[in-house]
């Protein structure tokens, strides 16, 4: 009985609860355990029993999937095997047989080392241009918002006009009308001697480095932490007595001074180089081509317009409540906007903002057609070359890929630090 | 409703997938009979008895028989530029014209008798040779220059040269550049992907300069007017189009200048596919039968006249019936797989090659170019028939 | 708010309200326009902005010389269409417009039904707010119809409005029991209009202008939706083989721009397939279409998925339902409901992107305009200031119009609302 008992000792809890909680081993009590037992470990036919069906229906997508892309693998190399282009990435050794415009690729550098320049290119692009598009989309976002009737319509306008044509359009017309029009090399403008602007390159005052300026850029790195502490305890002061802390004023002070002090210990690390013409040639400063800046203003223009309507409707979103309350608080517009509702739009508007920066970088390989070399152009020069399509276009997706990635977490780890904590 | 809807999304599917085999159908060109691996071979059949296929680097190049295959098709698969004025572009109608256009048709006329029997399919820059490789065309007229690197690299075979192009270069008459020496830190256009970057960038050596390429001819003729580049390198029958077309607004022609130098040799012709040499052999001699009519003085408008000439030269390249002292009557058969009189097929479509190149490229047309190394030989050019016997 | 931009935002109601309804006249410019100092000073310069660009706006249109339209509009519209062949298209045109017509009534007699039977007011749209709605559209057709050198499109033009408001009555008459295989209908039109642009071995690989970009943006969606549809469920399965495949194509594809899929469908595919399979340009394109908008609806379903509130989906279970049919009968319809406006922000988008394909080659209306320039009268003049407008234009009213029906759609549909 007891061994029984042991045995049955799992089933009974179930079986006594059934029985009405006698734990006597009667033979009602064995029928009704062994009942219990058989239908807890009761299992299915295999072909309704869902564990196995899990697994089977697991293997058979992918043996499936796998299937199909040894085939496409299977075509692939075979036919380039038949016309004879090479499989491999050997070919990144090569020259590529034409020079860049911009920079010192001749015709003999390795096409790597071409990319490498286009891939410069495309990040020149997008780091100038996606703070640029974010300052000009918020602008606008609110501007469209204003009571001035006039500046609502003409943010409206703006809007509703880039948003719906296709961004090569927006380029196009950007190369024409804005870059193209400018006067030529041998005419150019000069601003003050500070700025040459012509029609193939807008080139600034810039710094050249001088001996000991890597010291100095150490000096400038501890300056920004010891201002980062100075932006902790001002705004621990601020919270301990409510004094006002204004710590952006003490952060950026005391790098300027650090900066000042370093400057003139190390004596003048970094110097003003003006940009000088010379017939066609350019020394210092620092220069964009053309085609960079059309490519900046088309894009800028496009994508903040999309950034235009995600904050819009982000700040509409923002809880009518908020600006009442505000409003009750005597806040000015300006006021409102930046202490109330701004910071809790730019928590929506986050998201989608951050596919538009994808979207941005995605746009940068229109450079092609109006010839600046970032890295798509680059890529079509060289299989125009006759360099092998297949493994170009990877190297082309990848170098886009990591891109997004690197983008798409930056942005993220923001917007996870902005999300609110909701059920 | 749900079932119905389903129903209904598959079935439009479906009828999509089956137009989708339906136009890849009609656009199959060449079909491998079985793909050969490395190490087997397939002759291919010409009337002269079987010849071994040329392989290309790397590779087997497919054994075809393109001329069965274009005359079962009933069409030729012609690949052709759509945006060079001149040689191959769209009119306003949207129908395919140039000299490159007019050398598809007579090789139509050749091949199935009917000038008109053709696909055009317009290609880049970049897709023209993989089109080629694939099957997807069967012959490339689209100002394409012959080199040692597409006859071996490229798996093309090149046929007789239908205009000597050069290279040159267009710079505004203002600037007073004499010769590319004159042009350090110039800054040139050019279009992505041709020889055309290659060879400017050979040519200025250690001359510095900066090379803006266009993926877009018309993107990049507006830079070059804007003055984004003072020189445009381009082949110099495209620069002439240009030039002579100059709004009298901007100065006119003589506003720009085509330097004297040609520095690179830009031999246009038609291009085929490795491996079948009975195709490439056709494609040939069907321009050279254009520069031979030329020769004989035959015209698009005056074949009929000659049916009659004792010229035994002229007949057997007409086709006609010759009989010899003993009263025999023979027809010329060249064996290259034509019927004969394609000859008169094909001048009575396009013309001889003075007539195409009045019609498309000549000193009455926008782009004004004189005959010069496309000439006949005996009036100083390059142009020379071998002879059809 | 539409589309793929805010389609995550939920704007309540009252905020789309004006802040102060009501102010007439001189009150009116006190509040809006001269509130403050700046406020006066900036409607001063934006006065002058606005005259500017109007100034610039009526010398373009009255001063330009509009030749290269005129004579290049056929080579715009439909690319290398044989001539005489033109027929197709118009007729193709017709059969469009009959279908909106017949769904337009269709939708107004549901609605009107619905409305008796709830007894809420409703009245059909005149057609002075159709107008009123669609007016970039009419003044599109407006631009095209004055360019045209011969009288056959205003005829085509007709015959396009008759048989919209044919189709208008017929659906309008049509009884609800017909009404419910409205789709089929749908279908076997949308079928006549294929065989009627198709017919005559005229392959869709000899289609351009517009007509390409209209086809490669409907074809492409129509084709990526099923694929979308079974990536969306695969990336929210539970078994980790197929949420992992669902999961690399989209981040993938969702990771590369449009132009780099093109340059392998028009470079790699022929690799790809097996020798002897030879598909033509617009085919390559539209493969590379159909793969790289799959991933975007993959992601705006699973949207929709998303927003299906979980009480539905445990009440079904509660109810009995298996997976399939919790799927089919509850899930699917009110999930692909809610993703209206992001699909149709995903159609525009991808209308908009179909003018990449001239960068492999192929003459849509970007193409023909460039094709335009090139030719010989019209030569190195400069007139891309003339054809880009126009080509932006038409872009431009396409796209507005679909966001402003999606908006609509969307309100009253009542999406994110219930």
């Amino acid at each position: 009985m007891d061994r029984w008992r042991a045995a049955l000792r799992p089933a009974l809890p179930l079986a006594t609860n059934h029985l009405g909680g006698d734990d006597k081993v009667t033979p009602q009590l064995i029928s009704v355990v062994t009942s219990t037992v058989a239908q807890q470990t009761a299992r299915p036919p295999w072909w309704r029993d869902i564990r196995i069906l899990r697994v089977v229906v697991q293997v058979a997508a992918t043996a499936v999937i796998g299937l199909i892309l040894y085939v496409l693998w299977f075509n692939l190399t075979n036919n380039m095997r038949r016309i004879g282009i090479e499989l491999g990435f050997d070919f990144l050794q090569q020259p590529v047989g034409v020079s860049v415009t911009g920079s010192d690729i001749s015709a003999g550098s390795a096409v790597w080392r071409a990319l490498v320049v286009g891939i410069k290119n495309t990040f020149a692009l997008v780091v100038v241009g996606l703070p640029l598009l974010t300052i000009i989309g918020v602008l606008v976002g609110v501007a469209r918002l204003s009571t001035n009737w006039l500046v609502a319509k003409a943010a409206t306008i703006y809007v509703e006009t880039l948003r719906n044509i296709p961004p090569l359009l927006v380029i196009l017309v950007a190369f024409f009308v804005g870059i193209l029009p400018l006067p030529t090399i041998q005419d150019p403008v000069e601003i003050f001697d500070l700025a040459i602007v012509n029609n193939r390159f807008i080139a600034v005052t810039g710094f050249t480095a001088n001996p000991g300026f890597s010291t100095f850029m150490w000096i400038m790195l501890g300056a920004l932490v010891v201002s980062a502490i100075v932006w902790r305890w001002r705004t621990a002061v601020f919270d301990a007595s409510g004094k006002p802390h204004h710590r952006v004023l003490w952060s950026l002070g005391v790098m300027l001074g650090l900066g000042v002090v370093g400057f003139l210990v190390i004596g003048r690390p970094f110097e003003l180089s003006k940009p000088v013409l010379d017939g066609r040639v350019l020394t210092g400063g620092y220069s964009g081509l053309g085609g960079y800046f059309a490519m900046l203003v088309a894009l800028v223009l496009y994508t903040a317009s999309h950034v235009a309507e995600i904050v819009r409707g982000s700040i509409l979103a923002v809880p009518k409540g908020q600006t009442e309350a505000a409003n009750a608080l005597a806040l000015s517009g300006f006021q409102r906007l930046r202490h109330v509702t701004l910071p809790q739009a730019m928590r929506i508007a986050l998201p989608p903002t951050i596919n538009q920066y994808l979207n941005y970088v995605k746009n940068t390989s229109l450079g092609i057609a109006v010839g600046y070399s970032e890295v798509t152009l680059i890529a079509f020069q060289a299989v125009g070359n006759g360099r092998p399509a297949p493994q170009m276009v990877l190297i082309l997706m990848a170098s886009y890929l990591v891109f997004s990635l690197v983008i798409s977490a930056v942005v993220n780890v923001l917007n996870r630090r902005l999300q609110l904590v909701t059920q | 409703m749900k079932t119905t809807k389903l129903l209904a999304v598959l079935a439009a599917l479906a009828l999509v997938l089956a137009a989708c085999t339906e136009a890849a159908d009609t656009t199959t060109t060449l079909g491998d009979p079985g793909t050969t691996e490395a190490g087997a071979e397939e002759p291919t059949t010409t009337a002269g008895g079987g010849e071994e296929p040329t392989t290309t680097a790397g590779g087997q190049a497919p054994a075809g028989d393109t001329l069965a295959e274009v005359q079962s098709r009933g069409a030729l698969n012609c690949g052709v530029n759509d945006a060079v004025p001149g040689f191959g572009f769209r009119d306003p109608d949207g129908n395919f014209v140039g000299f490159d256009i007019d050398f598809c048709k007579a090789v139509a006329a050749a091949v199935l008798g009917d000038p008109e029997a053709v696909e055009y399919v317009p290609l880049n820059a970049q897709q023209r040779f993989t089109a080629l490789q694939s099957g997807e065309i069967d012959v490339l007229i689209r100002n394409t220059t012959w080199t040692s690197s597409r006859d071996g690299g490229e798996g093309a075979t090149f046929a007789h040269t239908t205009f000597f192009d050069g290279q040159g270069m267009m710079v505004r008459a203002e600037d007073g550049f004499a010769s590319i020496d004159d042009m350090a830190n110039t800054s040139i256009c050019s279009l992505t992907g041709t020889t055309t970057e290659q060879n400017v960038t050979d040519r200025f050596g250690d001359v510095p300069f900066e090379l803006l390429t266009f993926e877009d001819n018309e993107v990049l003729q507006q830079a070059f007017l804007a003055g984004q580049c003072d020189g445009w390198t381009s082949d110099k029958s495209q620069l002439a189009g240009v030039r002579s077309n100059f709004p009298d607004t901007e100065g006119g022609p003589d506003a720009l200048t085509i330097l004297d130098e040609t520095f690179s040799k830009e031999p246009l012709g038609p291009a085929t596919r490795d491996g079948d040499t009975q195709w490439s052999q056709i494609i040939d001699w069907v321009v050279i039968a254009i520069i031979q009519a030329e020769e004989f003085g035959i015209e698009s408008g005056n074949v009929d006249t000659f049916a009659d000439t004792e010229d035994v030269n002229i007949r057997r390249f007409l086709g006609l019936e010759i009989e010899d002292d003993e009263g025999n009557v023979t027809v010329f058969e060249s064996g290259l797989g034509l019927e004969p009189g394609w000859g008169a097929d094909v001048i009575a479509a396009v013309g001889n090659y003075a007539e195409i190149y009045a019609r498309n490229v000549g000193p009455d047309t926008p782009l004004g170019l004189e005959r010069g190394p496309n000439s006949l030989w005996t009036d100083g050019g390059l142009l020379y028939a071998p002879p059809y016997r | 708010m539409t589309a793929s931009d805010t389609v995550d935002i939920q704007i309540p109601e009252e905020s789309l309200q004006p802040i102060e309804p009501g102010l007439r006249g001189w009150a009116w410019v006190r509040r809006h326009l001269v509130s403050t100092w700046y406020n006066a000073v900036l409607t001063l310069f934006m006065a002058g902005v606005f005259a500017v660009a109007l100034w610039w706006v009526v010398r373009f249109l009255f001063v330009t010389d509009f030749e290269i339209l005129r004579v290049n509009l056929a080579l715009m519209m439909v690319g290398g269409f044989p001539r005489d062949q033109l027929w197709r298209p118009s007729a193709a045109l017709i059969i469009t417009a009959l279908l909106i017509g017949v769904i337009a009534g269709m939708a107004t007699a549901s609605a009107l039904e619905r409305a008796r039977q709830s007894e809420v007011e409703f009245t059909a749209a005149g057609p002075l707010t159709l107008v009123r709605r669609f007016w970039p559209l009419l003044v599109f057709i407006v631009a095209v119809l004055l360019l045209t050198q011969t009288l056959t499109p205003w005829l085509i033009a007709g015959a396009s409005l008759v048989s919209g408001v044919g189709g208008y009555s017929i659906g309008r008459v049509l009884p609800s029991a017909v009404r419910r295989f409205g789709l089929v209908l749908v279908v076997v039109l949308l079928v006549a209009i294929y065989a009627v642009l198709s017919g005559g071995g005229i392959g869709w690989d000899q289609w351009g202008g517009l007509q390409l970009n209209v086809f490669l943006t409907v074809a492409g969606i129509a084709l990526a939706f099923p694929l979308g549809l079974l990536l969306a469920l695969g990336r929210r399965s539970t078994l980790p083989a197929l949420r992992v495949a669902s999961v690399a194509y989209i981040e993938f594809i969702r990771g590369v721009p449009l132009i780099t899929l093109l340059l392998m469908g028009i470079f790699v595919i022929g690799f790809f397939l097996p020798s002897g399979l030879r598909p033509g340009n617009v085919t390559r394109v539209l493969i590379a279409i159909t793969l790289f908008e799959s991933a975007y609806i993959a992601e705006v379903v699973r949207g929709g998925l998303q927003s299906v509130a979980k009480g539905q989906v445990e009440a079904a279970q509660a109810v009995g339902l298996s997976p399939w049919k919790n799927m089919r009968l509850i899930v699917l319809p009110q999930a692909l409901r809610n993703t209206i406006p992001a699909m149709v922000g995903q159609f525009i988008s991808l209308f908009k992107d179909t003018t990449l394909v001239i960068i492999v080659g192929m003459i849509d209306i970007l193409g023909a305009s460039q094709a335009a320039n090139a030719q010989a009268p019209f030569l190195a003049q400069g007139l891309h200031l003339v054809t880009l407008p126009f080509v932006g234009f038409a872009f431009w009213v396409g796209s507005y119009t679909m966001s402003r029906e999606a908006r609509r759609l969307e309100r009253k549909l009542g999406v994110g609302e219930r």
